[in-house]
């Protein structure tokens, strides 16, 4: 069976993140390693801040994108995404869906969401992120639009947006995901 | 945050360079090492309509690096669909002149 993946757009692209936020030149190759000996396919998805907020962008919480009009651009980014994930889910693929785990709108597990975040930046520490459980807005609408379909997706976050990110503890959340039904394959 | 260490370099490539048919050279590792990130056109298997809003939505994300001055470039340009993306973006009144001469590293 294919595995198709849908990455968040920053893995393959770091230039996306908020400003201060990239942790690696542009690919993250660690990923697409785990993913070519895996014979995955790979599919990158648009980000939602950065046609929104632009590249110098401060590192915003949930309630800070979360207006119609933000809410409106990702749906309109989401939609030819859903259309490909029910595409592949039609042709018996196994879709899993990588996130970023501490982002306002690619988070899967975890967010960052606060009511007071906001307001004159003054660049707080970083243990000062307010990450909380929950999805990101973006990530909410497209397993929206998959409705039925969603239970048919698997979905994992990587902590890229976590202070006390573990590299090492994520990629193995990710090969467990890719490894729970299915082997790795030589390439 | 957290100090940044992103390249400033963006490389538009065809699905292609993403998911390489059996027997054709992995070009996503020498694009990697040489800093580059990647923002990927939409795979052919992807019905026409939703192929060209996710087109709208990659010209939108190139304008945004365009704008603030990264460095912009294509990978192969013989490629049908990167030749839709530089339609797309002379309809708007941009281009991207320049094309990556890779080989696999």
């Amino acid at each position: 069976m294919t595995t198709v993946c849908y990455l968040a757009h920053c893995l393959l692209n770091a230039n996306a993140k908020v400003d201060e936020g990239a942790r690696c030149a542009g690919v993250y190759s660690p990923v697409v390693e785990l993913l070519r000996r895996h014979g995955c396919t790979i599919r990158q998805m648009p980000c939602p801040e950065l046609a929104f907020g632009g590249t110098r962008r401060f590192w915003a919480v949930r309630e800070q994108y979360d207006t119609p009009a933000f809410r409106a651009h990702c749906k309109r980014l989401a939609e030819p995404v859903a259309a490909q994930i029910r595409a592949d889910l039609k042709r018996q693929a196994r879709v899993v869906i990588v996130g970023i785990d501490g982002s306002p709108s690619m988070g899967v597990e975890l967010t960052a969401s606060s009511a007071e975040w906001g307001g004159r930046p003054h660049n707080p520490q970083d243990e000062d992120y307010p990450v909380v459980p929950g999805a990101g807005l973006f990530t909410e609408t497209l397993l929206g639009l998959l409705a039925d379909e969603e239970a048919n997706v698997r979905i994992v976050g990587l902590g890229q947006d976590l202070f006390d990110y573990d590299e090492q503890a994520e990629l193995e959340k990710l090969r467990h995901t890719l490894s729970s039904e299915g082997g790795e394959v030589a390439r | 945050m957290r100090g940044d260490v992103r390249g400033r370099r963006v490389a538009v490539v065809p699905d292609s360079v993403v998911n390489p048919p059996h027997g054709v050279p992995d070009l996503l590792p020498r694009l990697a090492a040489d800093g580059w990130g990647i923002i990927a056109l939409a795979s052919a298997e992807l019905g026409s309509s939703e192929r060209a809003a996710w087109l709208d939505l990659v010209v939108e994300q190139v304008v945004t690096f365009l704008d603030d001055n990264y460095d912009v470039a294509l990978v192969d340009g013989e490629d049908r669909a990167i030749q839709a993306f530089a339609t797309k973006m002379q309809e708007i009144g941009r281009a991207v002149p320049r094309v990556l001469e890779l080989e696999a590293g």
